[in-house]
């Protein structure tokens, strides 16, 4: 009787603190909405981590609607899983999505390839330096954690992912308009998304 | 002092209050509410759920509809290199975004497996060598499965968690045990 008083005793004498009772909600807040991470390597160049810039890019990326809806589109700048690798997290770019026909580039053996449902095609910006679906092939949609939203950091990149070309003034940032731009339009070119039924 | 006791008073002191004492006592009740609910939340994320089996893909193993499982994500979270053939896993759909799955692993990466030994999906001579970071799913009613004989080797990224034991129905229930057996 008095060791179950003492251990009563002991137990209501221990308190949780706050910190610790309310660091679910804390936890959860934080990492399932918009998230910020930092960008390493170059295979996103010269949209992230440019070599003019002296810093590594950090991007806020927002986990909520691609987990709960799973809301990407061409296009877009995504973070995913490693399909190699779990621990690895890689940024790059949605280029095709299910029933899509792609034209690869080189290390892949097809020269086309139908993407398969449920699967999306992501390349890097930098097709060089860049570990994507032309090495692995078409990665399946769920491994896509999180999409892109804006850049936090350097702060003269603040926000903005693509430059207006109109505003650029002097000679460099006209000339990185300029390769985005036709970045773009190459990557454009390598896809067919007109799917026929039938 | 009884609980009823104890409840009663809770309830009298509650309606002898005033309403903006009585709002911020609701609200903070809805405010604990909350992150007893992001616990739950977490817990099942992390260290493992009940979830209830439906489908006919895992016949004999899996009744069709009806049984409740524990998945354990804590120990593929902590040691993915302890996943061998033969343990059931729990994962994404790799062609149903959203959709979880639940299959035996057949082979490993590096293993060379026949794609389909019926013949229904593939020449039965046909051979496949997985890759870095993927492994071989089946599920154990090949004629009712979708899996590897259909979309190839799936990414271990995919992978969520395992199986850890069935609860419910109680009379078949059982801690899952690893069946492989090596035949020298």
């Amino acid at each position: 009787m008095r060791t179950w008083h003492s251990l009563f005793g002991a137990l209501s004498r221990f308190r949780i603190p706050p910190w610790l009772y309310w660091s679910p909600t804390a936890v959860l807040l934080a990492t399932s909405f918009y998230v910020p991470m930092q960008i390493s390597g170059r295979s996103m160049q010269p949209t992230l981590n440019p070599d003019s810039s002296a810093w590594r890019d950090v991007g806020i990326f927002d986990r909520f609607r691609v987990g709960l809806s799973h809301d990407f589109h061409r296009d877009d700048i995504v973070a995913l899983r490693s399909p190699e690798n779990r621990d690895r997290m890689l940024v790059k770019r949605i280029v095709g999505v299910e029933g899509d026909l792609v034209r690869t580039l080189p290390p892949y053996p097809d020269s086309v390839v139908r993407v398969p449902p449920g699967h999306v095609w992501i390349e890097g910006d930098e097709p060089f330096y860049s570990d994507d679906s032309n090495r692995f092939g078409p990665i399946p949609a769920a491994l896509i954690d999180a999409k892109l939203v804006g850049i936090l950091w350097p702060p003269n990149r603040f926000g903005r992912l693509t430059p207006d070309v109109s505003l650029a003034k002097n000679g460099a940032a006209y000339r990185h308009a300029m390769t985005l731009l036709q970045k773009e339009r190459s990557r454009k070119a390598r896809v067919n998304s007109i799917h026929i039924q039938g | 002092m009884t609980y009823r006791f104890w409840a009663s008073r809770r309830l009298a002191e509650f309606h002898s209050t005033s309403w903006s004492l009585r709002g911020r006592y609701l609200s903070r009740k809805c405010l604990h509410l909350l992150n007893l609910g992001c616990a739950i939340h977490l817990t099942a994320e992390y260290i493992g759920r009940p979830s209830f089996m439906s489908g006919p893909s895992m016949l004999p193993t899996f009744a069709h509809e009806g049984e409740v499982v524990i998945e354990n994500r804590l120990s593929y979270r902590l040691f993915p290199e302890r996943l061998s053939r033969g343990d059931l896993v729990v994962l994404q759909s790799p062609i149903e975004p959203g959709h979880i799955i639940c299959k035996r692993i057949i082979g490993m990466p590096g293993d060379i497996v026949c794609v389909d030994p019926t013949g229904v999906w593939a020449p039965s001579t046909e051979h496949v060598k997985i890759p870095k970071g993927h492994v071989w799913i089946s599920g154990d009613n090949a004629a009712y499965s979708r899996d590897s004989r259909e979309y190839g080797p799936v990414s271990m990224s995919l992978i969520q968690g395992t199986l850890f034991a069935r609860i419910w129905p109680l009379h078949r229930a059982t801690i899952f045990r690893n069946p492989m057996t090596f035949l020298d």
